[in-house]
């Protein structure tokens, strides 16, 4: 948009890296994230929180990146589904998600993985239940969502174990 | 083949590395956003675009007035063409549906674009508009009048039948309006460089949608191609070109930059397609016995005013039952809507309802179980023309289903089986889907090493086929799953059929084993010639690839690598095209078309169909009507199965799809202005997680030896064909009140 709007300088983390960009004022973080720094694994869905495709974890908190500005990661911890792995080694729900088959086009796959992260972070062992409304605001249309559960219970129950 | 190989595409999407169309980077994109119409019909008196043009960073705004004839007419997709429509996006100010693009605004950023895009003010004038069924201004055809093909198919003197049946059945079904609202976005990304195009767009069919462009946009199909190598769900909804993409290769090439639409949601519920309203009558006349004398079906479907899209969905039921007398009627209704399209199962999802439904109105008018009563009409053979199936396991797919399900414990009357406060209800329904294949092509590289790459334009929508044609070589060749790079939704690679009526397993798989076996003569032949070799002089048919050798029976091998040696080669490259049974000859030169011409299902001296037995337990609460589902077991067959993991994957999740088809899903139309009303996934509503209940999906064994070399069917559209019947069933077990109207919902049990 050229000298006439004014680029917001943004100082944040992303994935345990310490990254500065240039965003418009009004660009989502999910915008932010896919055109300026090519972390594509965050999908948009719908753009009006409805989907959970773009669901990034802002300090320890599932938010939809569709609904929160570029400019508001300044100074915050952001996580992607990038920064799941370690290396080369899968996280144990990236490995269950694989193993249980929860998955197929793989669109929403990112939002659930994150969201299921966030999830297990706050609370190591969750019901089925706790597991099925905690991953509500997630939308899966092929649809994946038994798997889902049952993949999200066994890395559960792999990372209790350490 | 056979084993539950996890998805070789799952490393990629489970790190969020899978690129999908809007993914790719291109270098300086403009951002694209769509101005859609306000009304349904009429016409466009004006633009003002000053407000527009004003926001920083606009670059461009196209309207008819500025592309005008730019865009050739395409060919719909249903004659033989590549097109949702025949539609010439911005080519004139006629209106014909509401959401129709309009205008197209191209920025430096997405945000300019949508601000801009806000600010394109347009006046109309506006005419009434004819939006469903009954409406004011709809004409109605009969479905042989609007498309040649259409064949109705009867047998027998069904009128008579009925007159002399002493149990009928006549009753009026319908189900509604839905979107496929696949969670990935219409995304479509167009880059030029001098005079070729390329374009980054999700699509069920590349090659359709390369020619579409040169047809389209007037240039040579070799200038042109398409990169859709992850598809974020389809469900027919990325199958047929919508106007969208010519519109933005015409911006792109304005600009001499490449430039990137991603639609919003609520445009995608207008600016590609839909599963339209359908109404059915239906008639059946049986015997006390059950058996059945007599079937009338006569169907009623929206569609457009331009194009001639209808679903005729009787060319599936007509086949289902043994019935000596039926007879069948399909009717276009054209109203001022957008023109529908494939959406998962597209006859078979209303029809099969209608049929199902009535066949459990049959059941309880002469106090017989259901599943019995298909049982007394079970078939071997296609009743319109007598020809054999080519396999089929119905009853033994509803006999795994009921003992998984405890069938046996079901009382007959209505209303019998309460649980505290919630009323319980047991119903059942068929599964069925015709086995379609197209011609195929492929190219299969074997090196020394083993490493082998397979290339074919087939598409993989989340449906596995990466994984199933990776299988399939390794098979074939002796060589681990790992070894095999399967290339995929690229139109540089050699032309697969459109990933559309549950076809690409059966094509894709039968195309990749022949030109596999085309590499097997080659380092076959090799070795038993060699002097000294191990294999020397064996016949051909008598060795096996395993394990990275040729073995013979009697334990004698020879290592791959040395009969690469012995071939004095590094590497084969073996390309093989395939047609299938019953394909016209010139199908192959079709496909390089793009046109998506199969062959299968009924057809003159076969007949081949995959089919499934669903059991369903829906709970009324007696206070509230909340409708609850807490169980579904599906019992399946479909020949020989590639990969059970995914094919479990895609039944569990059809299961799904056909719960939130009878009770979640209706797009709603304001009747006054023919414009939807709930174009968004919080008001669309779709089943989460916490919805779902025990689904359980059974894989029946099936042998087919004459569907096709390998014995596949395709059974992507299958498991949600039953769902929706089989919950009305259950809510008319559970209450005792038929609901012949999807989606079923709280205030028709209240
Ligand atoms: S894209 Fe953010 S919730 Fe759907
Ligand atoms: S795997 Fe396709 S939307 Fe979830």
């Amino acid at each position: 948009m050229g000298e006439m709007m004014s680029k917001v300088k943004v100082s944040t983390t992303i994935n345990g890296d310490p990254v500065e960009y240039l965003c418009d004022a009004e660009e989502t973080l999910l915008d932010v994230l896919r055109d300026h720094l090519g972390l594509t694994g965050a999908k948009e869905g719908c753009g009006t929180g409805d989907c959970g495709a773009c669901s990034v974890v802002v300090d320890g908190r599932v938010v939809c990146s569709c609904l929160v500005l570029g400019a508001e990661a300044e100074g915050r911890k952001v996580t992607t589904v990038e920064g799941l792995a370690t290396g080369d080694r899968l996280h144990p729900l990236q490995q269950k998600f694989l193993e249980f088959a929860a998955l197929q086009c793989g669109v929403c796959t990112p939002g659930f993985l994150v969201a299921a992260k966030a999830l297990l972070d706050r609370n190591p062992d969750p019901t089925e239940t706790e597991i099925r409304f905690g991953l509500a605001g997630n939308l899966c249309r092929c649809t994946g969502y038994d798997k889902i559960v049952r993949a999200v219970q066994a890395a559960a129950a792999e990372m209790r174990k350490g | 083949m056979g084993r539950p190989e996890p998805r070789v595409d799952g490393r990629l999407k489970v790190t969020g590395n899978a690129r999908y169309a809007s993914d790719f980077p291109v270098a300086n994109p403009a951002h694209a956003c769509l101005v859609t119409s306000a009304i349904a019909k009429g016409r466009i008196v004006s633009f003002d675009l000053d407000d527009a043009r004003a926001v920083p960073g606009v670059l461009d705004i196209l309207t008819h007035e500025t592309v005008g004839n730019e865009v050739h007419e395409p060919k719909f997709f249903g004659s033989g063409g590549t097109a949702s429509t025949i539609h010439r996006p911005l080519s004139s100010a006629q209106i014909s549906h509401a959401g129709q693009i309009v205008a197209i605004v191209v920025a430096d950023t997405y945000e300019a674009a949508r601000e801009a895009a806000y600010r394109v003010r347009v006046t109309y004038e506006e005419e009434d508009a004819a939006t469903t069924l009954d409406s004011d201004g709809v004409e109605t055809l009969p479905a042989t009048k609007v498309r040649k093909e259409h064949k109705n198919p009867r047998v027998g003197d069904a009128a008579a039948a009925l007159r002399a049946a002493p149990v009928t059945i006549d009753a009026v079904y319908e189900t509604p309006t839905q979107h496929h609202n696949a969670i990935e976005l219409y995304a479509t990304t167009c880059v030029w460089s001098g005079e070729q195009l390329t374009v980054y767009e999700p699509s069920q069919f590349v090659h359709a949608l390369k020619h579409a462009m040169a047809e389209q946009l007037g240039i040579d199909a070799e200038d042109v191609r398409v990169i859709s190598p992850y598809v974020g769900g389809a469900f027919g909804s990325k199958a047929a070109v919508t106007p969208r993409t010519a519109l933005v290769a015409i911006a792109a090439r304005r600009l001499n930059r490449p430039v990137k639409l991603v639609a919003t949601r609520a445009q995608g519920f207008t600016i590609a397609t839909y599963r339209a309203e359908t109404r059915h009558r239906v008639r059946l006349g049986a015997q006390r016995d059950g058996k059945l004398t007599a079937y009338v079906h006569e169907g009623w479907e929206a569609t457009s005013r331009l194009d001639d899209y209808l679903v005729g969905g009787t060319e599936t039921t007509a086949h289902i039952y043994d019935v000596p007398n039926v007879s069948t009627r399909v009717n276009v209704v054209r109203t001022d809507r957008a023109t529908p399209g494939f959406m998962r199962s597209p006859p078979e999802v209303p029809y099969v309802f209608a049929l199902e439904t009535a066949l459990d109105e049959l059941a309880e008018a002469l106090d017989m179980d259901p599943i019995e009563l298909r049982r007394i009409n079970d078939t071997r053979n296609d009743p319109i023309t007598g020809a054999p199936y080519t396999s089929r396991s119905l009853m033994a797919c509803y006999d795994e289903a009921s003992r998984a399900f405890g069938w046996r414990r079901r009382n007959l009357p209505p209303g019998s089986m309460r649980d505290g406060d919630w009323l319980v209800g047991w119903g059942c329904a068929t599964a069925v889907y015709p086995t379609f294949m197209g011609a195929a092509t492929a190219r299969v590289r074997l090196a020394r090493n083993g490493a082998t790459r397979v290339e074919i334009a087939a598409h993989d929508l989340g449906t596995g086929a990466y994984t199933a044609i990776a299988q399939t070589a390794a098979e074939r060749l002796g060589l681990p799953v790992a070894a095999v790079e399967v290339l995929l939704g690229d139109s540089a690679l050699p032309a697969a059929p459109v990933a559309g009526g549950s076809n690409t397993t059966a094509s894709c798989c039968n195309v990749v084993a022949k030109a596999c076996d085309g590499i097997r003569r080659r380092l076959v032949r090799a070795a038993m010639r060699a002097d000294r070799g191990p294999l020397r002089g064996r016949k051909p048919s008598s060795v096996n690839f395993v394990d990275r050798h040729i073995a013979g029976e009697d334990g004698a091998k020879v290592s791959l690598a040395d009969a690469f040696d012995m071939l004095g080669a590094p590497m084969i490259e073996e390309y093989a095209h395939w047609l299938p049974h019953g394909m016209e000859p010139d199908a192959l030169k079709k496909l390089h078309l793009g046109s998506a011409a199969l062959t299968g299902g009924a057809m003159e001296d076969r007949i081949a169909a995959a089919f499934g037995a669903e059991l369903v337990e829906l709970r009324v609460n007696v206070y509230t009507g909340e409708l609850r589902v807490p169980r579904i077991v599906g019992a399946f067959a479909a020949g020989r199965i590639v990969n059970p993991r995914t094919a479990h994957s895609q039944y569990v999740g059809g299961m799904i799809w056909g719960i939130a088809s009878a009770l979640h899903e209706q797009t709603e139309l304001d009747r006054r202005v023919a414009r939807y009303v709930n174009t968004d996934l919080a008001e669309y509503l779709i089943p989460v997680n916490a919805d779902v209940p025990d689904v359980q999906a059974i894989l029946v064994s099936e042998e087919d030896r004459l569907v096709n070399p390998l014995g596949i069917k395709g059974l992507g559209e299958l498991a949600n064909v039953g769902t929706a019947a089989a919950l009305g069933n259950a809510l008319y077990h559970a209450t005792g009140r038929r609901i012949r109207k999807l989606p079923l919902r709280i205030e028709d049990v209240l």
